[in-house]
């Protein structure tokens, strides 16, 4: 019923809009000035099914597998129904259901075609092996986006420790890779993406936060290699067995699908202007190509390699429908947060951005939190986020404000195992390949309130303590 | 009674009936997983599996699953940690790790999973 019910939802919303309504620049801060607040009773769906998410898997498992997709798509029309009827705001839907069509063909994409690739790697795991896969990870995440690189390097991780693997293990993973490590560019991580598009340069990324990374990675790598040297697992069992050293990667070709993704991230008409918009459609170009590239890389993936890596939709598709009603939902809590922001930006300094943007960051999606502190962080200094000269002489203004915005709202995503795309898919895969992973509250309490914490309130410390 | 290891050798063929898999041997059953479901309580009050020996099989019911063909798909498996019956069960050596694969018309292919398959123990 539901799969059924989708289109014609996403039609209807289409229709009703006429072609004038979708603003492909449109943005929550204009969609607010146009459009009356709402009841702030209003975030109870986004309440409940943040709660569901996180209870579902754990007191009413068989309920939440055969209802999750119900579940996300009521509670999501529920607050669609709020915006036509009562305050007959089609704007804010449209937009949040263009970033949603753009995230999901950016993780789909990314997801199959790396679904297609394999890496064995014939090393015996040691913590240092390990801390430099991670390491490694984390860079490369700022080529193929924290979600290419988690997809293509989580199994040959668990590959690796394979006869000591623990959840800490794939934590770390989510942590570093699916996370933290994509703070350095646009394409890491879709907040930075955002940015990008609204007028911070490419390279101001890496050129203003490599000196807050750096740190950050020491310190969580650091907690990683204590505890993983102290795991000792069956790494014994492996004393008397040979390893070749070697890495092999089959299904290579699916790296050029890979290089057509992330490509394809810049067919936007606000990046190019060459690139034409769709407008009123609510997709362009760049999805377009993306949702080929999941059609085309699967189609012609080595069986071989698909069999090897498992792969199924299974994990997308969850991804894709709890996404959905967390989108719809989350519109409410995102314009009552930018409308407190606005009317506070002025007593805000740095520190509150980085915490607000950060914790926000790990329940909702991160992309839509930075854009709306962006827009009051910029609004101290009377400058529009809209508009692209704005936004530039903001940068160059007073770079304490974005670095705060985009540090936290990249870091902060492994918070949770909703702060970030990648997060749920890793942890599907895992448990797939056997491995007990802790529940959505067990990972806040042992891992992120006892590891992340205190190495982000040291950066905060650091960095932006009584600053702006 | 074939043992595991002369299933997966003469390719036995296993069966799916809705949530019930057939397997052509009698074993103790130590790890099942099907999808993201990790199943290690194999106990009579199991709420997630029950485990059915006949003379000639051994049935697997898949109590959260309405049709197993429609939870895995073409390149998963369900795979499983068994032991034949009358092995030493603390002897890891004996601990076989076999994948079935679901094909058409009700029938199932067993394999021991190789290196490349994820699979912890």
């Amino acid at each position: 019923m539901i799969r059924k019910f989708s289109p014609v939802f996403i039609l209807f919303i289409i229709i009703i809009s006429g072609s004038s309504l979708f603003a492909s620049d449109g943005t929550t801060a204009i969609l607010q000035a146009e459009h009356q607040l709402p009841e702030p009773l209003m975030v109870i769906p986004f309440i409940v099914l943040l709660l569901m998410i996180a209870t579902g898997p754990l007191f009413y498992k068989h309920f939440w597998e055969h209802h999750y997709p119900k579940i996300a798509m009521g509670l999501g029309l529920i607050t669609v129904l709020y915006y036509l009827i009562f305050l007959n705001d089609t704007h804010s839907l449209l937009h949040t259901l263009a970033e949603y069509l753009s995230f999901i063909a950016l993780l789909s994409s990314l997801f199959v075609a790396s679904g297609g690739i394999l890496i064995k790697v014939n090393k015996k795991a040691t913590p240092l092996l390990n801390v430099l896969f991670l390491a490694f990870g984390a860079v490369i995440s700022n080529v193929i986006g924290t979600t290419g690189a988690s997809m293509l390097l989580i199994r040959p991780f668990i590959k690796i420790n394979k006869s000591r693997i623990k959840p800490y293990h794939v934590i770390f993973f989510i942590f570093i890779i699916s996370n933290i490590g994509g703070a350095l560019t646009p394409i890491g991580d879709p907040p930075l993406f955002l940015g990008f598009l609204r007028g911070v340069p490419f390279f101001w990324v890496i050129q203003n936060v490599w000196y807050i990374w750096i740190p950050t990675m020491i310190l969580v790598l650091a907690v990683f290699y204590v505890m993983d040297s102290l795991n000792k697992g069956n790494s014994e069992s492996e004393t008397g067995k040979s390893f070749s050293g070697k890495i092999e990667f089959k299904g290579l070709k699916n790296l050029l699908y890979l290089g057509i993704i992330i490509l394809s991230v810049f067919l936007d008409p606000a990046v190019l202007s060459f690139v034409p918009s769709l407008a009123p459609l609510p997709f362009g170009i760049r999805e377009i190509i993306m949702f080929s590239v999941v059609y085309l890389s699967y189609k012609n993936a080595d069986q071989e390699v698909l069999r090897a890596n498992e792969f199924d939709f299974e994990p997308i598709k969850e991804v894709a429908y709890l996404f959905v009603g967390i989108f719809a939902t989350m519109i409410p809590a995102l314009q009552l947060i930018a409308n407190e922001a606005n009317v506070l930006g002025d007593k805000l300094n740095a520190g509150v951005f980085y915490w607000a943007t950060g914790m926000l960051s790990g329940f909702l999606d991160n992309a839509p939190t930075y854009l709306n502190f962006l827009s009051a962080a910029m609004g101290k200094y009377g400058l529009d986020v809209n508009i692209k000269s704005h936004v530039q002489e903001f940068v160059n203004h007073d770079e304490i404000y974005l670095q705060a915005i985009s540090v936290a709202a990249v870091f902060f995503g492994a918070l949770t195992y909703i702060g970030n795309g990648p997060n749920f898919m890793v942890k599907s895969i895992c448990e797939r390949a056997g491995i007990n992973m802790p529940s959505f509250f067990t990972y806040i309490i042992k891992y992120s309130i006892i590891i992340l914490i205190p190495i982000f309130a040291i950066i905060w410390y650091i960095f932006f303590l009584g600053k702006g | 009674m074939n043992t595991i290891d002369e299933s997966i050798k003469n390719n036995s063929p296993c069966l799916y009936y809705g949530n019930r898999l057939i397997l052509p041997f009698h074993a103790h059953f130590l790890k099942v997983i099907i999808e993201d479901d990790i199943l290690t309580d194999f106990s009579s009050s199991s709420k997630g599996i029950n485990i059915k020996e006949e003379d000639d099989f051994t049935s697997l019911y898949f109590l959260d699953f309405e049709d197993l063909k429609n939870s895995v798909s073409k390149y998963e498996s369900i795979k499983l940690i068994v032991v034949d019956k009358g092995k030493n069960i603390f002897d890891i050596d004996n601990h076989r790790k076999v994948a079935v694969y679901l094909e058409e018309k009700h029938k199932a292919r067993i394999e021991e999973t190789d290196e490349d398959i994820l699979f912890i123990e």
